[in-house]
């Protein structure tokens, strides 16, 4: 019966009584409550998911905030200390005419992060509604946050080992600022948000939304 | 059919209530949300306050990068940079830490540090590289709400917030003061000096000194400040002595202070103290300090007053009773109606030094000092000591006085009538002794001794000195032999020092009456003699004895003379007590025995030997200015190679820069004041007597 109401042209685990293990991927008939491979609790759809990801979502947010506003670095030359901040650093090099490096660091410290946030958003928001793109696209876009999240890291490990090697006592040296732990703490938030994410909900909502 | 039922229960409840499934990981942003506010609320709790310093200008400040620093911690940041209003200024916004802005007190002091080079050393060197920063220093209050200051030019030598104390130095001349100047006690630099400043009338410098704890204990108000410019040249009875305090001080002068009596009670801040010109004259000054209720009188003097300056001392009976304060000329119209150049002098008279009680007011001084000027008392000018020039006024009991009125010139000073000063006749100084040898016509002197002799001759050759044993003819031909031998006549110096002793052992003779006792016993003498001629025949010998005399009155040695007139003496004694002798007249023993009472009166006055020793003294120290002059030359040449050394070490610091320019031209300066020094070592060592004889 559930087939026959199905007017997508494809078939879900629950619609086909199974239920998968996230962790192991094993399917298991939708009664079984436990994995039988590795253990893990079987549910057909986390209940919690989307709570999750809004929480874990507010959370990079507002860490966010403090990562573009406070100082990225501290970096002391003989004496001087300057702080730069992600904007003001990006807005150095295209003064110092590094358009490329500028760009990079955009997109991998703005540009990325901010989109993440949108495609979460958009994502968490398609469900139980119509949505323009379809279920497909959208699954492709949560695979492309979830896949870029990790790469957001970048900066961070930059500021981490600059401010490792660059200890040479009075001459030089450079500290991170607040914004390097808030940058990174963004980053996990936000990835910990897609991963919160049940993807499989976007097909549900495509059902229910059909029906 | 069953799977549909599940899967239908398992998504109904997730629409049940919200919030009983809420998931704990909310806490996560709520807890995220609260620490970032915690954070942003720090932040700005912690921002600081804004304050403005207005400077002269910014050399160097930049917005968000220049630092406030106090001890050497930073306190703040610049955050923007403006004019006043006028465009007169430049306004230096600032944010402080707030709890640092609230101990700002409103005299605060703001500057601007940069690299300095100056004669005590080289200071903020840091700031070459790290750009410039503001220091401030203050002493802090609690709860101030001062935001708004002016900054300091340069940084201030004197800090607030140290420990010590700080006083006011009134100088007359300000010369060789130089900010930053150190101050020195006993030799220990205790604290420096800050800018001199004109005082208010203009007719003095005013200079802050801060004297450092502990040093500023030592500090009382009876302690006395003098001038210790780079180096000093003293000259005195033990000869040139040059003083050099320290590099530094060489440079950029300095002050010494030391409590030269006791008791003085301690000092607070703002003290003013008097600067001296040397040691010596702070040293004076616990004498010429004068009382409160000092009155001012003058003395009109019509011969020359070279010598006289003001501060010179005013003696009553050698003691000090006060001090000149100004000397000046004024036009007199005598009785007759010729006009007049007349010297005044204004003096200041501290009626205590009379023995006055200390608040006689100045009607009854007047009165007072009436009285003596009609009992006698007149003023007139003395020398200061036998090694200077320098004269004082002498107030002195005359007591066959003219009678003179106590009037009171055109702006109603009262006048101390004077008398000429005895100032020719200088036989009781050295410096007279030595200015007469000086002022002694060598040729005239020696054309008397010729004619004297050439007399002599005539009397030799008169029939009555024929009859004269033919020794007398001996020694006269001996003498004149003497006088003319060329090495007698080329050695006028000893020449000069011998007549000058004779001249002031004649004086101190005629002073003491001695002289005449002399003469007429010599006198009674001669008769006698010329009894005894025939008379005696061991008279030849007495005249070889007299003639040893001679001799020894030519080697000048009055001590020897005064022995060899002894032995003489006893000699004829004991001719007197020979046989031979015993028909001598009894005149001829008494005039010996007035000869011997006044050999020994002479001897006893002492006034040979004072003399003698005064002159031996004046000549050493005459010898040992030629000594220091000679070495000198070599003093100012290490001076020259420091100077130069110096020079080469700053060419290499680059050469455009002003410190750099300013410095050389220091240098320069003081290269030129070591190369005048080089000359008046020079002409002191070509001529040693100048420094004496003040030419």
């Amino acid at each position: 019966m559930e087939n026959a109401g199905n007017a997508r042209g494809y078939l879900t685990a629950r619609d086909a009584g199974l239920v998968n293990c996230t962790t192991c991927g094993r399917v298991h008939p939708a009664s079984d409550t436990e994995c039988l491979r590795c253990g893990a609790a079987l549910t057909s759809r986390d209940t919690k998911s989307l709570q999750k990801v809004w929480a874990w979502w507010a959370a990079g947010i507002i860490a966010f905030i403090p990562a573009n506003t406070y100082p990225m670095l501290k970096t002391a030359t003989l004496g001087k200390q300057t702080e730069g901040t992600l904007l003001g650093g990006i807005v150095e090099l295209v003064h110092h005419g590094s358009i490329g490096i500028a760009a990079i660091v955009f997109f991998a410290s703005i540009a990325i992060p901010a989109s993440k946030f949108f495609a979460v958003a958009y994502l968490a928001l398609g469900i139980g509604r119509p949505s323009r793109l379809s279920a497909h696209r959208r699954h492709q876009v949560y695979e492309v946050v979830e896949f870029v999240g990790r790469w957001s890291m970048i900066d961070v490990f930059v500021v981490a080992i600059l401010a490792a090697l660059v200890q040479l006592g009075s001459a030089a040296s450079i500290h991170p600022g607040i914004a390097a732990v808030s940058f990174a703490l963004s980053v996990a938030f936000t990835m910990l948000s897609a991963q919160s994410f049940d993807p499989r909900q976007i097909w549900d909502a495509d059902k229910e939304h059909s029906k | 059919m069953t799977q549909s039922t599940l899967s239908e229960m398992d998504i109904l409840p997730a629409k049940h209530s919200p919030w009983r499934n809420l998931s704990f990981v909310w806490l996560v942003p709520i807890l995220a949300l609260l620490v970032s506010l915690g954070v942003a609320w720090q932040n700005y709790s912690n921002k600081g306050t804004l304050i403005t310093i207005v400077f002269q200008d910014a050399a160097g400040i930049m917005p968000n990068d220049t630092t406030i620093k106090f001890r050497d911690v930073i306190i703040g940041a610049v955050e923007d940079v403006n004019f006043t209003k006028d465009m007169s200024h430049v306004e230096v916004t600032a944010r402080i830490n707030k709890d640092v802005a609230d101990t700002l007190s409103p005299e605060t002091l703001f500057w601007v540090v940069r690299p300095e080079v100056s004669a005590r050393g080289i200071s903020g060197l840091s700031t070459v590289l790290s750009g410039v920063y503001l220091d401030a220093a203050w002493t802090p209050v609690t709860g101030s709400n001062a935001r708004a200051f002016e900054g300091l030019k340069a940084a201030p030598l004197i800090r607030p917030g140290h420990e010590g104390t700080r006083i006011k130095i009134r100088s007359k001349n300000g010369t060789s003061l130089a900010p930053g100047a150190p101050v020195f006690f006993r030799g220990m630099e205790v604290g420096q000096l800050d800018t001199p400043k004109l005082s208010e009338t203009g007719d003095s410098t005013d200079v802050e000194a801060f004297i450092n704890a502990p040093y500023d204990k030592f500090l009382t108000s009876d302690s006395r400040f003098w001038n210790m410019a780079g180096f000093s040249v003293t000259l005195g009875p033990a000869g040139l002595d040059l003083n050099v305090a320290s590099l530094g001080s060489l440079l950029t002068g300095g002050v010494a202070f030391e409590n030269i009596v006791s008791g003085g009670e301690p000092v607070t801040n703002d003290t003013l103290f008097r600067l001296f010109t040397n040691e010596a004259a702070a040293r004076d000054s616990i004498f010429t300090q004068l009382g409160t209720n000092s009155i001012k009188m003058s003395v009109i003097f019509t011969e020359s007053v070279s010598g006289l300056a003001s501060g010179a001392p005013v003696e009553y009976r050698g003691l000090r009773i006060g001090q000149i304060t100004s000397i000046g000329a004024f036009i007199a119209k005598s009785a007759t109606g010729k006009s007049k150049v007349n010297m005044r002098a204004l003096i200041s008279i501290d009626p205590q030094a009379f023995g006055l009680e200390t608040d006689t007011n100045a009607e009854a001084t007047h009165d007072f000092i009436e009285k003596l000027v009609k009992d006698g008392m007149r003023a007139r000018l003395a020398t200061t000591s036998i090694f200077s020039a320098a004269l004082k006024i002498e107030l002195a009991d005359i007591p066959d006085a003219a009678p003179a009125v106590f009037a009171k010139d055109a702006d109603g000073t009262p006048i101390i009538p004077s008398v000429k000063s005895e100032l020719p006749d200088f036989t009781a100084t050295a410096e007279g002794v030595l200015q007469r040898v000086n002022n002694l016509p060598i040729e005239e002197v020696m054309n008397q001794a010729v004619s004297l002799m050439a007399a002599i001759e005539t009397i030799a050759s008169a029939p009555g000195t024929q009859r004269a044993p033919d020794a007398i003819l001996g020694l006269i031909d001996d003498a004149r032999g003497l006088i003319g031998k060329d090495d007698t006549q080329a050695i006028p110096g000893e020449l000069r020092s011998m007549i000058a002793d004779l001249r002031s052992i004649v004086a101190d003779l005629k002073n003491q009456g001695a002289a005449e006792q002399l003469a007429s016993a010599l006198k009674s003498f001669d008769k006698a003699s010329a009894d005894i001629a025939a008379a005696s025949g061991d008279l030849p010998a007495l005249i070889t004895d007299l003639r040893a005399i001679a001799t020894k009155v030519n080697n000048l040695k009055a001590e020897e003379l005064i022995a060899a007139v002894t032995r003489v003496m006893d000699s004829t004694d004991a001719l007197i007590g020979t046989d031979g002798a015993k028909s001598i007249p009894p005149a001829l023993a008494s005039a010996l025995t007035e000869v011997e009472a006044a050999l020994k009166e002479l001897r006893e006055g002492g006034a040979v030997t004072n003399t003698n020793a005064a002159l031996a003294s004046a000549r050493e120290a005459a010898d040992a200015v030629a000594v220091a002059a000679k070495t000198f030359p070599d003093v100012t040449a290490q001076l020259d190679a420091v100077i130069s050394k110096a020079d080469a070490l700053l060419s290499t610091y680059g050469a455009k820069s002003t410190f750099n320019s300013e410095t050389l031209d220091l240098l320069r300066e003081l290269q030129a004041a070591a190369k005048s020094v080089n000359q008046l070592a020079r002409t002191i060592e070509r001529n040693p007597n100048s420094l004496i004889l003040g030419r």
